[in-house]
């Protein structure tokens, strides 16, 4: 049972990841404002649409701002409370804004105790009747934003567009770090084939690469799924879904020349051959492609993943052990096949000596 | 050098095997012209983005069908006659500057015909000349390895395609960008490409050079 406590680990992790992923509740956010387009010099009442919100519970507290950058903003001049997922403000836009800009976009601030503080960037477009900064300098009557709530309790962060989807970080990123994990291991294997022709390392670099082919296929499902939720479609030939697309082809082709080959020995030595060079042929392709490039994704031209500001630290709770979960129960299930063909091979020997 | 005098000899007796037989260079040729004649047929008038892609695709078939031409023209027992005399390194070499060569005129003469036939779009000949050789070095040493492979499943010439295919692919992807750039469709420095074209080169080359001599040997 000692030895196999990395199996239990990676069945806990596994469970923890679907379980606490899936349980812990989004912060409070807003999801749509209306009208999102004003003129100046207009009082406008501004419908706020939030999400796990508790407008009704919080009623006395809350407070709502406008805010045109870090310095500026404008508070609501009152604010009246439909239910917990709705409430109205009404502000009072100057004549004149102090920004040389005709469009100026404001982000929404709402803040309580119950729910602390949440807000929408560019969710109110001011349009200028006439622009002059001066006049919108003396007109402007600042409003500090302070004091704002934290909310209690654990949660995930609330994040426009994607919504509930943020869960599937801990599928899609996680699948997909543990499948490149996955792949280097086989890659080890075939150049250790290579140096000292041991069969046990043939049967390795196919278990791990057909595992790593399962986690592929689900990290591209599952991006799929996010894919429709967020861009609205399920492929949107964006260039990392090409890229995934193509390795994927790259190491189904791995199959087909073992299976085209008959001769035991050459098949895992011709293998390992294609295997060090596929995955060599796979690095531009998954990491300098998609960074020249634009892409739907989050961290293109720079980061291959996503940057430090789209993780937060209850995120990160769940995200690297899950990254571990997916990969140790992926090396379990490898595991699992190479030691068939052992037993498969020590099968055929017996045979042989009959 | 060894090795160097080695290549030479491999590259001239290959060579002298093709002025000879002219089999495997009149095959692709007549190949190529039939393609051009079609497609030159099929599309009555060509638009530069068609011209890029109709280009791109008939290159990359009758590279196929070169590269996998010049590995089994020779016999299993001549290839071990040529690995007991040379360094399978010189051999590996030797194959790729002839399908370099062999890929430059199959591309300048696809250039030439398809232009003769249809039209010429290119703006930028220097540009798309520098993308016709970097494609060539970067066609010939993934199609040569990869027939390398393949020769040994008994030369399957539907393995071939499966197996080159996906990997061939970034340098696909490059070159097709880089045409458009050479016809002026994206204006666009093109010095980032290039590199990253030829950094995959060098390291399919790499590859390459390190993995033949596990190959060679049965």
């Amino acid at each position: 049972m000692v030895k196999h406590w990395w199996k239990a680990l990676g069945v806990l992790l596994v469970i923890y990841t679907l379980t606490v992923g899936m349980l812990i509740p989004l912060r409070p956010g807003i999801t749509a404002v209306s009208p999102s387009s004003v003129r100046t010099g207009e009082q406008i009442t501004i419908q706020v649409a939030g999400y796990n919100s508790n407008f009704k519970k919080a009623q006395d507290s809350i407070r709502a701002w406008l805010k045109l950058d870090n310095e500026r903003a404008i508070a609501a001049q009152s604010i009246s409370v439909k239910d917990d997922q709705s409430v109205s403000l009404i502000f009072d836009i100057p004549e004149y804004l102090p920004v040389d800009q005709r469009v100026q976009d404001m982000t929404l601030v709402i803040d309580n105790d119950a729910d602390g503080a949440s807000l929408l960037p560019s969710a109110v477009f001011v349009t200028q009747d006439s622009i002059d900064p001066e006049m919108g300098q003396q007109v402007w009557k600042n409003a500090d934003i302070s004091n704002l709530n934290d909310k209690k309790g654990i949660t995930f962060p609330f994040r426009n567009i994607l919504g509930e989807t943020i869960r599937n970080t801990y599928f899609h990123v996680s699948l997909w770090l543990a499948m490149v994990s996955i792949f280097i291991i086989s890659f080890a294997n075939s150049i250790n084939y290579l140096r000292d022709p041991l069969p046990i390392y043939d049967y390795k670099a196919k278990a791990y690469t057909r595992s790593g082919l399962l986690l592929g296929i689900l990290g591209l499902l599952t991006g799929a799924i996010w894919a429709k939720n967020t861009w609205g479609q399920y492929w949107s030939w964006d260039v990392k879904q090409n890229m995934t697309a193509v390795s994927l082809l790259i190491y189904m082709a791995y199959f087909i020349l073992r299976s085209s080959l008959t001769d035991s020995e050459q098949k895992a030595r011709i293998a390992a051959v294609y295997n060090i060079f596929a995955f060599v042929a796979l690095i531009p392709l998954i990491y300098v492609i998609p960074r020249l490039t634009d892409s739907l994704h989050p961290g293109a031209g720079g980061n291959i993943t996503f940057g430090s500001q789209d993780l937060d630290n209850t995120m990160r709770m769940v995200f690297y052990p899950a990254i571990i979960g997916w990969f140790l129960i992926s090396v379990w299930i490898s595991k699992l096949q190479y030691r068939m063909d052992i037993i498969h091979a020590r099968i055929w020997n017996l045979d042989d000596e009959d | 050098m060894k090795s160097k005098g080695e290549i030479w000899h491999l590259l001239r007796k290959d060579f002298l095997l093709e002025f000879r037989t002219g089999y495997a260079i009149s095959g692709i040729f007549l190949y190529l012209f039939g393609t051009v004649y079609i497609v030159s047929r099929a599309f009555q008038q060509i638009k530069p983005e068609s011209w890029n892609a109709l280009f791109w695709i008939i290159i990359l078939f009758a590279s196929v069908n070169a590269v996998t031409k010049s590995f089994v023209q020779e016999s299993n027992q001549r290839q071990l006659y040529f690995y007991s005399i040379a360094n399978p390194i010189a051999i590996i070499i030797s194959k790729i500057i002839y399908n370099i060569l062999l890929l430059l005129a199959l591309s300048f003469l696809t250039w030439g015909a398809l232009s003769f036939m249809t039209i010429d779009p290119i703006l930028k000949p220097d540009v798309f000349s520098l993308t016709l050789l970097l494609g060539s070095i970067g066609f010939s040493i993934n199609f040569t390895f990869i027939s390398a492979i393949a020769v040994k499943a008994n030369n399957n010439a539907t393995l071939m395609a499966i197996l080159s295919f996906p990997l061939v692919i970034p340098v696909l992807l490059l070159l097709v960008k880089l045409t458009a750039i050479s016809i002026g469709l994206v204006a666009q420095d093109i010095t980032n490409d290039i590199l990253l074209l030829l950094g995959i080169d060098l390291l399919l080359l790499a590859m390459t050079l390190i993995l033949y001599p596990f190959l060679w040997r049965d």
